[in-house]
C-alpha cells in the first residue's frame, strides 16, 4: 500500500536528524524508568518468598489493590524488611535498586544500618539520597522515578483525549461544511477563547476529590481547539481530492470515506500539533500542581515537587533535579515533534535540496 | 466588505454570550460562595444564619446561576460590570488598578520581545544552516521549552537567596517596598529592581517563540519565485533579505502581533502568582479563588473580547495586505 511507502520514506528521513532520534531515545528511557519505576526505587520488594509463596509487593505502587492481602492480615504496615525476617525466618527478598519510598520517609533502621532521612534543608543531596529530601523527608530521586509515569501518562492520555475530540470536530466540519462546519468551528471558537487556565482552575475546583485521571481529563477536554482547526483544514483541502470523487463514485459512505480514505492521508500534519500537544500538557500539569491545584497528595507529580520549593527557596535541590526533568522531557516532546513535521511535510522536503 | 463585517460582529457577539455563560455557570458551579471564601479564611467573623442569609440575599446569591447571569447580562447593557463582592469595590475600578501594574511589566517585555526577536530572526535566516547559526538556534528551541515557573523560581533562588547581601540581591515578591510618600526617583529605581526578573520570565519564552517563527516565515518568503528573480538580477544578499522576503513577511508577523493582545493586557497568571506581582492575572487568580464571581466575569469579559478582537483585526488586515486572501 502507498500509505506504507510514505511512513518507511517519513522513518528514513527522521532516521537522519541526530537530535531527533536522540529525542525519541530520551522518550524511550522515560518510558522504561516508568515501568520499572517499583523497580528503581521504593521499599516493597520486588519479589518474595513469604511463608512459603512468591508474591511481587512492588506492583502496589502502580496500584493499591496490587499489595497482596496477606501482608495487611500479618500488620506489615508498609515495612517490609524486618517484618519479612521476624515472621517469616526461612524468607527471602528481591529489592529495588534504590531502597528509598517515594511518598513517605523511610525511618531510621527501617533497612539495616540506615539512618532515618533528613527533612527540611537538612536534605541536601549526598551519597545517601543523591537528589536530596524534600520538606517531610521523602527522597527526592526515589519521588522524580515514580513521577515519570504520572509524566508520560499525562501527555498519552490528555493527548488521546484531544486528538480524539479535535480529530472529530474537525473532520466532521471540514467534510460536511455548510451548517455543521458554522457549527462546529463556533464551538471551537468559544473553547479558545476561554483563557484555558481558567477553565482548568474552574473544573478542578468543582471536582471534589480531584485524581491525577481528572487534571488528564481536563486538559484533553481543554486542549482539542488547534488539532481540530488543522484537521478541519486538511478536511477542506482533501475533500476535493480525485481518489475522495472516486471513492463516492464507487458507493463508499461518509463516514468510510473520512475515516478509510481522508483520514490516513491527513494524519501527517495532525500528528505535528499532537507531538507538540504532549508537551504542553506536561508543562501544564507540572504548573498545576506547581500551583497547588494539582492532585492531593500521596501523588508523586514533579510539579508537585516544585510547590514545595516555593517557600523553601533555600532547598535549591527541590527545584533543580524536577526542573531540569520537565525541560528535558518537555525539549524532548518538541524535538520529536519537530522531526516529523520535517520528515513528513513535503514543502519542507523540497527546501532541503 | 460590510456585510462581512456585520457577519462577523453577529458572530462574535454569540460567541461572546456563549462564553460569559460557560464561565458562569461554571463560576457559580464551584463550591462555596463568596460569603463562604470569605468568612472561612477568618474564624472571628462568624455570622448568624440570619445574618448571611440577609447577605447572600443582597448580593443575589440566593438566585439560580441563569437568573444571575441574566441580572449581570443586564447590569452589563446598562454599562455596568457590577462590583466585587469580596473587595467592596467597582469591578471597573478594581481592573482599572491592576492594569497599571500588569502592562508595565508586559509591556516592557513585549518591546524587549520584538527588538530582540526581528535582528535574531533574520540573522538566523541570513546565516542559515553555518554552524553559528546553529548554535543561536538550539538555545532558542531549549529556552523555548524550559517552563517559566522553573525559570522563575531558579532565579529566584540566584538573585535573592545565593546572592543574598551582594550587588546582585534582588526582591523577591511584589511591585515596591517603598512607601508611597518616598521621592519619585527612589520609587521608580525599587519598581525598576522588582520589575526585572518578571520581565525576564516573561520575555524569554516569547522570544524564543518569535524568533523561530520570523525564521520559519523567512525560509517560506526565500523560496518563493521572486526571491529567485531578485537574486538572479543581481540583488546582493542583505538587500534581498530585507527588501524582497522580510517585507513579504510583515503579514504573519502583524497578525502574530494582533493575536498577542490579549496577553498583554492579561498578564501572565503563572508569573504574577510567583512573584505576588499586582496585576491582572494574580486579580484573575484571586478572584476565582475567593469565588468573586463579578470580578471574574468582568476579566472574562475583557479578555474574550481582546482575543475576538484581535482574531478579527487579524483577519481583516491579512485580507487587506494579501489581495490572494479573501474575506468573503
Amino acid at each position: 500500500m502507498a500509505a506504507h511507502g510514505f511512513w518507511i520514506e517519513a522513518w528514513r528521513r527522521y532516521r537522519r536528524r541526530p537530535l531527533a532520534m536522540a529525542a525519541l531515545g530520551f522518550v524511550g528511557f522515560l518510558v522504561t524508568v516508568a515501568v520499572l519505576a517499583p523497580a528503581i526505587a521504593g521499599t516493597k520488594p520486588v519479589l518474595c518468598r513469604y511463608k512459603g509463596r512468591l508474591y511481587a509487593p512492588c506492583l502496589a505502587y502502580f496500584d493499591r489493590r496490587f499489595e497482596p492481602a496477606i501482608f495487611a492480615k500479618d500488620k506489615f504496615r508498609g515495612t517490609y524488611p524486618k517484618n519479612l525476617a521476624e515472621k517469616d525466618p526461612e524468607s527471602w527478598a528481591i529489592w529495588p535498586l534504590f531502597f528509598q519510598d517515594p511518598f513517605r520517609a523511610v525511618r531510621a533502621d527501617e533497612w539495616p544500618g540506615r539512618p532515618e532521612n533528613p527533612s527540611m534543608d537538612q536534605g541536601v543531596p549526598s551519597r545517601a539520597h543523591p537528589f536530596g529530601t524534600d520538606q517531610s523527608g521523602v527522597d527526592v530521586l526515589a519521588k522524580m522515578v515514580h513521577g515519570t509515569t504520572v509524566a508520560l501518562l499525562v501527555g498519552f492520555v490528555s493527548m488521546g483525549i484531544a486528538g480524539t475530540i479535535g480529530i472529530l470536530v474537525g473532520a466532521v466540519g471540514g467534510y460536511f461544511g455548510g451548517w455543521v462546519d458554522a457549527v462546529t468551528s463556533r464551538v471551537t471558537e468559544i473553547v479558545m477563547c476561554i483563557p484555558t487556565l481558567v477553565l482548568i482552575l474552574a473544573i478542578v475546583a468543582i471536582i471534589e476529590k480531584p485524581t491525577i485521571w481528572h487534571t488528564m481529563a481536563i486538559i484533553g477536554f481543554t486542549g482539542w481547539t488547534g488539532i481540530a482547526r488543522l484537521t478541519r483544514g486538511e478536511f477542506l483541502r482533501l475533500k476535493g481530492a480525485e481518489y475522495v470523487t472516486a471513492a463516492r463514485a464507487a458507493g463508499a459512505g461518509p463516514l468510510r470515506i473520512m475515516l478509510r480514505h481522508i483520514l490516513p492521508n491527513a494524519l501527517a500534519p495532525i500528528l505535528v500539533p499532537i507531538t507538540f500537544g504532549i508537551a504542553a500538557a506536561i508543562l501544564v500539569e507540572s504548573g498545576l500542581s506547581f500551583l497547588g491545584f494539582g492532585p492531593p497528595p500521596p501523588s508523586a507529580s514533579w510539579g508537585s515537587i516544585l510547590n514545595g520549593a516555593r517557600s523553601n527557596l533555600a532547598m535549591w535541590w527541590l527545584v533543580v533535579f524536577p526542573g531540569i526533568a520537565i525541560f528535558l522531557t518537555v525539549l524532548a516532546y518538541n524535538l520529536v515533534g519537530e522531526g516529523l513535521q520535517e520528515a513528513t511535510d513535503p514543502r519542507l522536503r523540497e527546501a532541503r535540496k | 466588505m460590510a456585510t462581512y463585517l456585520v457577519r462577523r460582529l453577529l458572530q462574535g457577539c454569540v460567541t461572546l454570550v456563549a462564553i460569559t455563560v460557560v464561565v458562569y455557570a461554571l463560576a457559580r458551579a464551584m463550591p462555596g460562595n463568596p460569603l463562604t471564601a470569605q468568612l472561612g479564611e477568618d474564624p472571628s467573623r462568624k455570622v448568624s444564619a440570619a445574618d448571611y442569609e440577609r447577605m447572600q440575599r443582597a448580593y443575589g446569591l440566593d438566585k439560580s446561576w441563569p437568573e444571575g447571569y441574566l441580572q449581570w447580562a443586564g447590569n452589563l447593557f446598562r454599562g455596568d460590570l457590577g462590583r466585587s463582592i469580596t473587595r467592596k469595590q467597582p469591578v471597573t475600578r478594581l481592573i482599572g488598578d491592576r492594569l497599571g501594574p500588569t502592562l508595565l511589566v508586559s509591556g516592557t517585555a513585549f518591546l524587549l520581545i520584538w527588538t530582540l526577536a526581528i535582528p535574531l530572526g533574520l540573522y538566523a535566516s541570513a546565516r542559515s544552516g553555518t554552524p553559528d547559526e546553529r548554535g543561536v538556534s538550539l538555545v532558542l528551541y531549549a529556552l523555548y521549552s524550559f517552563p517559566t515557573f522553573v525559570a522563575a523560581l531558579f532565579l529566584q533562588i540566584l538573585f535573592s537567596v545565593w546572592s543574598k547581601g551582594t550587588a546582585w540581591e534582588l526582591p523577591l515578591f511584589g511591585m515596591t517596598d517603598l512607601p508611597p510618600d518616598a521621592p519619585l526617583a527612589a520609587r521608580v529605581v525599587d519598581v525598576a529592581r522588582h520589575m526585572i526578573l518578571p520581565v525576564v520570565c516573561q520575555t524569554y519564552v516569547s522570544l524564543a517563540y518569535d524568533t523561530r517563527f520570523i525564521r520559519a516565515t523567512m525560509a517560506e518568503a526565500v523560496r518563493q519565485d521572486y526571491i529567485r528573480t531578485a537574486r538572479a538580477k543581481g540583488a546582493g544578499p542583505w538587500r534581498v533579505l530585507f527588501r524582497h522576503a522580510f517585507r513579504n513577511t510583515l503579514i504573519p508577523l502583524v497578525t502574530l502581533l494582533g493575536l498577542s493582545l490579549p496577553s498583554l493586557v492579561g498578564g501572565s497568571i503563572i508569573i504574577e502568582q510567583i512573584f505576588t506581582w499586582p496585576g491582572m492575572g494574580r486579580l484573575f487568580f484571586e478572584s476565582i479563588r475567593e469565588r468573586d464571581y463579578p470580578t471574574i466575569m468582568g476579566l472574562t469579559l475583557m479578555f474574550s473580547l481582546l482575543t475576538l478582537l484581535g482574531q478579527l483585526l487579524a483577519d481583516l488586515l491579512y485580507s487587506a495586505v494579501d489581495p490572494r486572501v479573501s474575506v468573503e
